[in-house]
């Protein structure tokens, strides 16, 4: 046969697979993923955690609690726990706990009252929560002083061997290998702003050296996502094994000029990065249960935002200026409810 | 408590009515509030703000009369913050008694209202309804309006500094010539007339007001509380200058807009700081001397 008859055929069929809305495409895939998603929302003025297909799809209310206010969930890395925050009281008289349930949304536990963002350490077994600096209700989010471990067995919390001199750190991950917790700090500890690594059961304190904050490391592997300014967000290498760990290789990088994007978690295989985006705010006191700040501080209503996902693998930059949506970039969620604070439930092993 | 020190300043307060140079006697009182903060009462009066032939924002030179108020003596340090239990975002956290920066403008009233919580006053900002507006009825601490802050930092002079010429910054201010790019403790350095420390340097100070280059002229004579806005998040001015200012910027009239960060998450402005005032009555006044 002649090699040139078949370039036609060829041709049409690179055409077909690029040009496919089915086959191959980022929805598609993210239908395919097993994996689930769970979500703070401000559903019918009240904050609750929402729970969905990878691509959104069959969305339902985990908590369905409306006079109690959930915020940011966190799955543990076996699939079978969500830890997360309770806002109860308004205003002033606010407090802020974390809890620890079930997949299902069933069998609450209270870690602790005065405590904030919560994460598990990668044995399923612990939950990392940072006590309240004062009991005096704040929004701000570094309000935290110590660094505490909760045994989800036995119910009881420990101090970090280092806790006395933890102050003011925010939105802890741990790392795989459960040696290193990473956590932005503010104003406290000899920093002004930095990401820091903290031995998980040690006192060694290292600065990445990288701008900006929230922090997540990778459940399979050396790398970081964090967010680097209020439109972009990162992804790079990290040796975590070693005892100096440095950030290496930068191998994604995440824009929006118009919107803010924050709060990027891995899927539990890496092949995702989920955050949320939307516009610049300050809050919206008119709905109850809800604070002023910035609007990606946990409680601050935060018009307009969705949850977003973004494939690791596909190139090194993604702006949603140029970027293909489907392509590109997956809109995970709709209507814009405060939707923040994804985090990836994996599906029970 | 201790005695209040009366201060009777006899200044030559420059009201230019037209032609005339007006005289009029000041007097200060130094207090201290329930909470054991130090503050200088500022009698009411009238003044020049702003300054002909300066920055384009700072004319024309405009007559202003204010009601008398309470402002702190010092720039808002750590320990008032510990003390009110509210997290303190500055950089430099090496001595208490340093001032506090790196302040949004909104983090700075909501402190203003823990204070007059703290001392049974009625607070002076709505936390209940987006933006904390103003409840104008209230006799609790708030940031000073900018012409309150520049009237105090005159204190009865109308030349660019109220101790005299930039050759004397020095002595009165933490600024880019001598703070070796850091805050220092407060009150480290020479009041001015009315006994008030570090308006001229240290760090910047919040006020209440919209930053309009243009605002001067339009400005009311009677209380001049900034323009109006529809912008949910326009800058506010900020006054005085700062640890990294340079003397040009320590000057009185100076002004300057700034980002309040109200939106930032992270908000590394760290020369911004803020004293508090409040409106205060006779009755109130002597109650407070007693």
């Amino acid at each position: 046969m002649n090699p040139a008859a078949l370039i036609p055929s060829i041709v049409l069929t690179i055409i077909f697979y690029s040009s496919s809305n089915s086959f191959g495409t980022l929805k598609s895939k993210l239908e395919q993923n097993t994996h689930k998603i769970v979500h703070e929302a401000y559903h019918e003025g009240n904050w609750e955690l929402f729970i969905s297909n990878a691509d959104g799809s069959k969305q339902r209310n985990l908590t369905n609690t409306p006079k109690i206010n959930e915020l940011y969930p966190q799955c543990s890395p076996d699939g079978s726990k969500i830890c997360f925050l309770v806002d109860t009281g308004t205003g002033r008289n606010t407090i802020r706990s974390a809890w620890v349930m079930s997949r299902d949304g069933k069998d609450r536990v209270k870690i602790s009252d005065h405590a904030r963002q919560p994460c598990w350490a990668p044995d399923s077994k612990k939950i990392v929560w940072l006590p309240q600096e004062y009991k005096k209700w704040n929004v701000v989010d570094y309000y935290s002083n110590g660094l505490m471990f909760y045994d989800v067995s036995t119910k009881k919390s420990t101090p970090h061997p280092i806790s006395d001199k933890i102050r003011h750190l925010y939105n802890p991950s741990f790392s795989s290998n459960g040696k290193w917790i990473a956590a932005t700090v503010h104003a406290g500890m000899g920093f002004n702003h930095a990401i820091l690594l903290i031995e998980a059961n040690g006192s060694k304190i290292i600065n990445l050296g990288i701008s900006g904050c929230r922090p997540c490391l990778k459940p399979n592997g050396n790398q970081i996502t964090w967010g680097s300014g209020d439109h972009t967000i990162e992804v790079a290498d990290i040796d975590l094994d070693s005892n100096n760990p440095k950030v290496g290789k930068r191998r994604l990088m995440i824009r929006d000029k118009v919107n803010k994007i924050y709060h990027s978690e891995w899927s539990p295989e890496g092949k995702y990065i989920t955050f949320s985006r939307g516009p610049n705010g300050k809050g919206d006191l008119s709905k109850p249960s809800t604070y002023q700040g910035a609007c990606e501080m946990v409680g601050v209503f935060a018009r307009g935002w969705n949850i977003f996902s973004v494939p690791t693998a596909n190139g090194t930059e993604i702006d949603f200026e140029t970027a293909s949506p489907g392509k590109d970039y997956y809109q995970v969620s709709k209507n814009g409810l405060s939707y923040k604070e994804a985090d990836w439930l994996h599906q029970t092993k | 408590m201790k005695l209040p020190t009366l201060l009777l300043t006899a200044t030559l307060c420059l009201c230019s009515c037209g032609k005339e140079t007006k005289k009029t006697t000041q007097s200060t009182i130094e207090l201290k509030t329930g909470s054991g903060i130090e503050v200088v009462y500022v009698p009411a009066g009238t003044f020049m703000m702003g300054k002909e032939n300066g920055d384009d924002d700072e004319s024309p030179a405009h007559k202003v009369s204010l009601a008398g108020f309470i402002m702190d003596k010092f720039e808002v340090t750590h320990e008032m913050f510990i003390e009110a239990e509210l997290p303190n975002p500055s950089h430099w956290q090496d001595d208490p008694k340093k001032p506090v920066e790196q302040i949004r403008w909104q983090e700075a009233r909501a402190y203003c209202n823990e204070r007059s919580i703290m001392e049974g006053l009625d607070p002076y900002y709505d936390e209940t309804k987006s933006g904390f507006p103003i409840i104008e009825t209230a006799n609790g601490y708030r940031l000073p309006t900018e012409a309150e802050w520049e009237y105090t930092a005159r204190s009865g002079k109308d030349s660019d500094y109220s101790f005299g010429s930039s050759r004397q910054l020095k002595l009165h201010s933490w600024f880019e010539g001598n703070s070796g790019k850091r805050t220092h403790r407060v009150g480290t350095k020479k009041p001015n007339n009315w006994g008030i420390h570090d308006l001229y340097g240290n760090v910047s100070e919040w006020c209440e007001d919209v930053y309009d280059p243009h605002f001067y002229k339009n400005s009311p004579e009677l209380s001049p509380a900034g323009p109006e806005t529809k912008s949910s998040d326009p800058k506010r001015v900020i006054r005085g200058g700062s640890w990294r200012a340079s003397s040009a910027m320590c000057r009185v009239s100076f002004r300057r807009g700034e980002r309040t960060g109200d939106t930032d998450a992270c908000f590394f402005t760290d020369y911004c700081g803020f004293r508090c005032v409040r409106n205060i009555s006779k009755e109130q006044l002597n109650e407070l001397i007693k």
